[in-house]
Order: C-alpha cells, then structure tokens, then sequence
C-alpha cells in the first residue's frame, strides 16, 4: 500500500529537508514505522516511550483527524498523510 | 428573529438616560452579532478624531448570538471602542460568564455613552437598569470590586470592573470579569475615564430559540465532534501551558525584547514545570475544556501569590521579556494585572523595553528610581507591574504604553519599542513565523496574535494549505484567510481554541439558523462574505482615523537586525520583503497601494454607504 507523508516543516530537518515521503502500511502506524526507517532521528519526536503518538502531536487522513486510535486507523493506496501539533494557540 | 436576540442597551452615563433599541433585521443579516456589530455600530456613531478618553468616545461590550445557550465555548463576549493606546479601532476579548450573563438579561450588547461626574456602576437585571453610585467601589481591586458587587445582589450576579489601573487611565488598562480580562487596547482606559467602575448583571437563565429540537440536536454533534478532537483532549488537559514548549524549540520565543528567539534554561518554565504548581481548574460558561489552571506559590519569597493562570501569553510577559526563568514570580506578577487590571502582553513587554533601555543606559537608576533592570532579575519587574497601575515614578511613563514613553524618552529610545501601530507585540516573534508577524502588521487593532492567527506557521496545520513559516510575500493570502477567518468567527465570538477542534465551519452556520430563524445563516459562504465585510470596515474606520500603509509595518528591528535562535532553527531570519508583501496582501484585499479600501471592494461589501469617507484620504 503507498502512501505519502507530508512532513510538516517542524520535523524537515530530521527528514534531510524532505517535505513529501513515500511510504508503505495498512495502517497509520505501519506508516509512520516505514517513515521512521527511513529518518530514524523521527522516532523520538513521533513516539512516546510505549510506542504512542506522542500526545502533542495528530496525524491526519486526507485532511481528516485519525483521532482516536490514530496508529491503528487503516489506509488506503494512494492516501496522503499529514502531522501536525494538536495545540491551538495562546 | 427569536426573542431574546436583537435588542441593545444604550447608556448615558452624561444624562442618566437608559434605553433598549431595536438591532434591524438587515445589519443582523449583514453584521450577524459580536464583533460585527462592534465596528458597524462604532463606525455609525463614533466621529472621527474623536477623543479616545473625552465622553464622546463609546464602549460597547458585547456578546454573541449563541450565548447564554447550551452550545459549547460561544459564550465569549469583546469590548469594542477606540483605542487610548493606539486610536485604532480596538476590539478586546474575554471569557468567564459574563457573555451569558448579558443574553439572560435580555441583550446582544450595551453601548455606554458620556461620562459620568462622579463614580457609578450599573446594575442590570431582565427587568431593569440602574446607574448607582460608586464611591465605595472606587480604589478598590477587581477581586474586591466584584466580591462586594455579589455580596450586594448575590449569587446569580457576574461582573465586568476596572481594577485602579483603569482608574487611572493606563492605557493598556483591562476590563475583568471572574479571573478573565478583555486585555488589549486599554478598554480599561476608556471605560475609567466615563467614571464607570462596574458593570453588574444579576439575572438567570433565559434564552429562547427558533427551533430549540434542531438546536439541541446541533449541539450534540457538535459535542460528539468535539470529544474526538485530539486538539480539544490536550487543551483539556494543558490548557495553553504548553505553548512555550514548542515556539522554544522553534526559535519564535521572544526573549529580551526580541532580539532571541529561544530562551536559555526554557526547561525550567515548560508545561509539565508548571503542572508542579496547578491547584484547580476553571472554565467559561458552556465550555467542556475547563482550560484555566490555577497555580499556587507556595514557598519562596511569592508564596502566597495565586492565579487562575497564567496562559501562554502572560507566562511569556514576564519570563521572555526580561529573561527570567521564575514560573513564581511569573504567578505572582500574573495575579497583580488581574487585581490591578492590566493588560498582561503589554505590561510585560513594556517592562522588557524598559529592561533593554536600562543595559544600554538610556535609562539609569536616576529614571528607575533605584531599581536596576537587569535581565535575569524578576524583583524589579514586580515592583515596576504595580507603579504601572499606579502610574508611580517611571511608572507612570511605562503606563502611557512604549511607543509613547518612547517619544517621551528619545535618545533613540524609539528603536527598542516592540509594538504595530501602539499595540505591544505578543509571544510569537515575527522573524520566526512570518506569516503570523505580517498579521501583526496588518490586523486593524495593531499587533494581535489573535486576529489572524497562523495555526500553519507555529503547529504546522494543513488548512487551507501548509506554509513556509519563513516564507513572506508568497503568504500574503494565508494572513487574509486567516484574518477574514476570524472576523467571522468573532461574530459568534467563538472561542479561538475551540474553532481548532473539528467542528467549525460545519455547524456554526446551522446552529445561527436555527437559534434566530435566518435561514442564509447557514450558508458558509455568507459567513465568509461577513467576516470578509468586518474586516474592510475596520479598515475603514482606521483610514478614517489616520491610519495607512506607512502603518502597516513590524519595528525596525525585525526588518534589520537578525534573530539570534541560539539552539533552534531559524538563526539570521530577517523580515526582508515587506514591501513586496503589502503589495500583494492589499492586491487580495482590493485596497489601492496606500492600504485603503477601493470604491469597488467598498461595494462589493456592500458597504457603498462609507465610499464617500474614503474620497481624497491619503496614507500621509
């Protein structure tokens, strides 16, 4: 299944610069583990210590939260993945 | 429409008079509430080059068309005037009760007028209003000021007072409300100079709807929408206390008066140091996230100190300014602006521009009465929160804002003062999220995160594209998005954190519709066209006043001096194509190169009826 990543600008730097990946999961989190073989310096700013998203951060499906349960929410070939932090301001 | 919407207070406090008036049909259709009716009632009523602290100037506090209702976080209410600070338009919000409160008594909003001769505050009921005598309350701090005004009408009574701040005209002087302030733009200013202390509501819940079952059954999604918000789950569980985490780590913290972009030792002020402190959470009228933590000092020489903050903001106020790592004395000086009711950005940058004066010797211990501004040291910044209230010593120069004790100072004291039009810069610095600084630029009320907030610069959201946070002039339409975004929320007065929490546009529209009968509420592309309506005639309202591109701009220090990021990236960052950036944002805005609007985008709005006022005006 190949889905591509969008990486938001805050985590650029631990992707060489890239701004689109391409990877391959069913689900969410399969994808974000291929993301990580690729960039290992991403772990530690997408995973807690349990193997969660980190709490600061969503992942989208096609512009649409994966919220609840985000790592096991399937994908589908050709659907585009985005990160972003789950603040709203101040 | 449905009772209960449509109707204002109008309040001589020069004559005594009290009125309801009647809000048309169609400036409700036009305007729909809050912040729409603010510009389109000052615009109407107020003169130009009128005082902002003569009895001429009006101060309409507002609320929108959904509170005092069961729908979540719309429960808000704003203060519209001109601006003592910066004699633009001025828009301020706040949360608590007192939104709800103002729909219970019966009103969208209250226009208060004049200037009374002595001390008054008002008491409004659904059955009546009273303008009352308060000598008894004048001197008195918010807290006291409304803990009298509750033990005088009880329980069921909320607030909205000036601390001795307002009383003394400070210019960025607050309006509070619980533990809430409408901050910026010194409303507190204005509504102290009317000699008016409080305004108290005593009234129940009363608020009738034109379809209550379509209603009810729009408020349920929108709460099922809103558990499954990851956005809403952290703010639940952080409120904003987490916010310096991330603009630390990428380099948009501004410390000492912004010439960094990271501060040293931000480990020790992040959101899980300040968990340590949190005693209790607080929330506003309808809103399930109770995101207001109290903190508590327990030791040390602030013990004592108490807030129901401090919000991201504020924790910045009086850390990154002067360069501070203290989360007690950030408590401690957070609890003194909500007594003295003060405007916690402004007052926190205004010291840190006092801080930088002082290291350069513009300032010396001759000016500061002895106290010696040096970064790092949070005792003198206590001392100099409450001589800003009091207008004491250098206080009372601080007091006037920094673009004013600026000119006041000279010595090329100017080049330090970090602030758009009057209005100090707040927590996000500009060279870091360039998209979020030229909305500082722009917005009508001077520099304010909140009026085009770029949720794509600082957390990197997706709607209605991602952005280059270094990006300029490519940007120029994400700052109106944004912008025009938020008008049109704001005439709900919808919870700026709660607009990120997967349910706006969807339901906000529909649930106008069905709470005021208006069918064309529900149209999105209505809302757009309001905000996009909003937003033009508080342009025109600024131009009216004097207002321009030449005003349109960051301090030279963002276009000229490089941000240093220490560890974070961004290092070097300037400002360099403002110019370019006006230019295209005035292109999508349809205003001509001088930043005003054109006679066919005045019409396009509909607002055909203000052409006239921009005939001959020029950007001087």
């Amino acid at each position: 299944m190949s889905v591509e990543i969008y990486i938001p600008q805050f985590l650029q730097h631990l992707a060489n610069g890239v701004d689109v990946v391409e990877v391959n999961g069913r689900t969410v989190g399969e994808c974000l583990n291929d993301l990580v073989k690729q960039f290992p310096q991403l772990e530690a700013l997408l995973f807690d210590k349990k193997g969660k998203l980190v709490e600061l951060l969503n992942v989208y499906i096609n512009r649409e939260s994966a919220y609840p349960e985000e790592l096991a929410k399937p994908v589908n070939d050709g659907d585009k993945l985005q990160i972003m932090y789950t603040l709203v301001g101040g | 429409m449905a009772a209960n919407f449509g109707r204002f207070l109008r309040i001589n406090l020069s004559s005594g008079e009290i009125a309801t008036e009647a809000v048309p049909e169609q400036v409700a259709m036009d305007f729909i509430g809050g912040r729409g009716y603010g510009i389109r009632y000052l615009y109407e009523e107020l003169a130009p080059n009128t005082d902002p602290l003569g009895e001429h100037n009006k101060l309409l506090l507002l609320n929108g068309p959904l509170a005092g209702t069961s729908a979540q976080a719309v429960s808000r209410w704003m203060v519209c005037t001109k601006s003592p600070l910066t004699g633009a338009f001025a828009r301020s919000v706040c949360g608590a009760d007192f939104g709800a409160w103002l729909k219970f008594a019966g009103y969208d909003f209250i226009i208060i007028e004049g200037k009374s001769e002595k001390p008054v505050y008002v008491h409004l009921t659904a059955e009546g209003c009273q303008i009352q005598d308060a000598g008894e309350l004048w001197g008195k701090d918010t807290k006291e000021t409304q803990e009298w005004l509750e033990q005088c009408y009880g329980k069921n009574t909320r607030t909205a007072c000036i601390g001795m701040a307002g009383e003394r005209l400070v210019k960025y002087a607050a309006i509070v409300s619980g533990r809430r302030t409408a901050g910026r733009c010194g409303t507190g200013a204005v509504m102290g100079s009317k000699n008016l202390k409080a305004i108290a509501i005593t009234a129940q819940r009363n608020v009738q709807l034109h379809d209550p079952t379509t209603y009810n059954q729009l408020v349920k999604e929108q709460v099922n929408l809103i558990r499954n918000s990851k956005g809403f789950q952290n703010h639940k569980e952080w409120g904003t206390t987490r916010t310096q985490d991330v603009t630390n780590d990428l380099g948009m913290y501004p410390v000492q008066n912004f010439r960094y972009g990271q501060q040293i030792g931000y480990e020790k002020i992040t959101g899980a140091e300040y968990r340590k402190f949190r005693t209790g959470e607080f929330g506003c009228y309808s809103c399930p996230a109770r995101c207001g933590k109290a903190h508590l000092v327990k030791t040390g020489p602030y013990a004592g100190a108490y807030s129901e903050g401090p919000e991201y903001e504020s924790i910045w106020a009086f850390t990154g300014t002067i360069d501070s790592t203290s989360i007690e004395a950030t408590i401690a000086a957070d609890q003194l602006c909500d007594d003295l009711g003060l405007d916690t950005i402004s007052t926190g940058s205004c010291i840190g521009f006092a801080y930088e004066l002082y290291e350069k010797g513009i300032l010396t211990k001759a000016d500061t009465d002895g106290l010696e501004l040096k970064y790092g040291d949070h005792a003198p910044m206590i001392d100099l929160v409450k001589k800003i209230a009091m207008r004491e010593d250098i206080g009372n120069l601080l007091a006037e804002g920094s673009m004013r004790a600026a000119a006041s100072i000279g010595k090329g004291a100017e080049a330090y003062a970090m602030h758009v039009k009057g209005l100090e810069i707040p927590a996000y610095e500009p060279r870091g999220a360039k998209t979020h600084g030229f909305n500082y630029a722009t917005a009508s009320i001077g520099a304010s995160h909140c009026y085009g907030y770029s949720r794509q610069d600082v957390f990197g959201a997706i709607e209605p594209r991602p952005s280059d946070r270094f990006a300029e002039e490519e940007n120029a339409d994400l700052v109106v998005y944004n912008q025009d975004g938020t008008a049109w929320k704001e005439t709900g007065i919808i919870c700026s954190f709660a607009s990120g929490w997967d349910w706006i546009p969807a339901l906000y529209g529909r649930m106008l519709a069905a709470a005021r009968g208006m069918e064309q509420l529900a149209d999105d592309d209505h809302l757009l066209r309001v905000g996009e309506r909003i937003f033009n005639l508080e342009r025109v309202f600024n131009v009216r006043e004097g207002f321009g591109r030449k005003q349109d701009t960051l301090p030279r220090r963002m276009l000229t001096e490089p941000l240093h990021t220490r560890e974070a990236p961004g290092e070097g960052q300037i400002v360099r194509n403002q110019d370019k950036f006006l230019d295209q944002y005035y292109e999508i805005r349809g205003w001509t190169k001088d930043g005003i609007p054109s006679p066919r985008k005045l019409s396009d709005m509909g607002l055909d009826y203000v052409v006239s006022d921009m005939t001959g005006i020029s950007n001087k």
